[in-house]
């Protein structure tokens, strides 16, 4: 139990800079993290630097996963436009030499204690795992996320149609400690 | 408020596309103005025919998929409707909506049938059709499992229905369930 904590307090979020390219390139190159993504392992910091630059600075809500400060991993919440606003879309990567320390749990435990605070009409953090995540599934069942089902054949990666388990944690759903 | 199917064959439903005719207008009107059937929807209830002639002119004629629901080769009870997901058309989402008066009759059911055959043959690649019922609308659950879509679980607060998040329940029909 004290572990968790000692490592709950040096899992921090802040917004990405241009400077954090070589670290963002160690998980974004990396085949063992890409391959539960939909996009493909970087090759060259040119095309991460143009990505973060179009995408990842100006998002409302793109977070690094820093350890002690520095980079480790990347969240994000795609927050639902027009009709939808109620919901947004978790997704985090963490560089695969700190998987299964906790820091992924800390990091989504971190977002939902305050997201709802932050983004207006927000009710509802959802998010996709594939069905065979399952160290991705227990990371959002240890945040306290709620798993609804499984969406069949709901998307393709990568060339093929893939099983995606639905986790979601609601504004009015209790924060675990 | 349901009633019972009382008719031993199916209705003959069949699907068409809409058209900006008067006697359109005003079928869309008979549903599209019945809090009944709009207490379920984004949009509604409409309260004059310009709201249904607009509907038809800026949302129902361009929408990639949208059909009227004829009963007996004539009648316009309701509409259909199926929306792709992205530009690769692997999966695509479902709506509907029919005239109160008929209700419990297997019409929604039929013309479910009917657009998830016309779908599947106009886009090869599609293999997840997918609908949501609100958890306090049963009779629309029942309509999509009749239908022979699978329940996957109960998304909590998923949709917004005129200004409240709402809790739906998913259900989809894969390409390879439909086979005979």
């Amino acid at each position: 139990m004290d572990q968790d904590q000692e490592e709950t307090q040096i899992i921090t979020l802040r917004r990405f800079e241009l400077s954090d390219v070589d670290d963002y390139m160690v998980w974004a190159s990396d085949d063992r993290v890409t391959a539960f993504c939909r996009w493909d392992s970087y090759t060259n910091k040119e095309d991460l630097l143009r990505y973060m630059q179009e995408v990842v600075l100006p998002h409302p809500w793109y977070r690094a996963i820093c350890l002690d400060g520095q980079p480790i991993g990347a969240l994000s919440v795609e927050l639902g436009v027009g009709c939808d606003r109620c919901k947004g879309e978790l997704g985090y990567v963490l560089a695969a030499g700190h998987w299964g320390k906790g820091y992924a749990t800390a990091a989504v435990k971190t977002v939902v204690a305050s997201i709802f605070k932050e983004v207006e009409g927000l009710e509802r953090v959802e998010a996709l795992v594939l069905v065979e995540n399952k160290g991705s599934q227990r990371v959002l069942e240890k945040a306290g996320f709620k798993r609804e089902g499984v969406l069949r054949k709901t998307m393709v990666l990568k060339g093929r149609t893939v099983d995606l388990v639905m986790f979601s944690f609601i504004s009015t759903d209790p924060l675990v400690d | 408020m349901q009633q019972e199917q009382q008719h031993h064959s199916p209705p003959a439903v069949s699907l068409r596309p809409f058209s900006l005719s008067e006697s359109d207008v005003a079928a869309v009107m008979t549903w599209a103005s019945d809090p009944r059937v709009t207490r379920f929807q984004r949009r509604g209830p409409f309260t004059s025919k310009d709201d249904a002639r607009r509907y038809i002119a800026d949302h129902i004629l361009p929408h990639p998929w949208y059909r009227a629901i004829c009963v007996g080769g004539r009648r316009v009870v309701g509409s259909i409707t199926v929306k792709p997901a992205g530009a690769e058309r692997h999966r695509a989402s479902i709506g509907y909506r029919l005239a109160y008066d008929y209700w419990g009759r297997g019409i929604a059911t039929a013309a479910l049938g009917a657009a998830v055959s016309a779908v599947s043959e106009e886009w090869p690649d599609l293999e997840r059709l997918e609908a949501v019922a609100d958890v306090e609308n049963p009779a629309s659950q029942r309509v999509l499992e009749k239908a022979g879509f699978r329940r996957e679980g109960v998304l909590r607060k998923y949709v917004m229905l005129k200004g409240e998040s709402r809790d739906v329940v998913m259900y989809s029909l894969l390409a390879t369930d439909n086979k005979l």
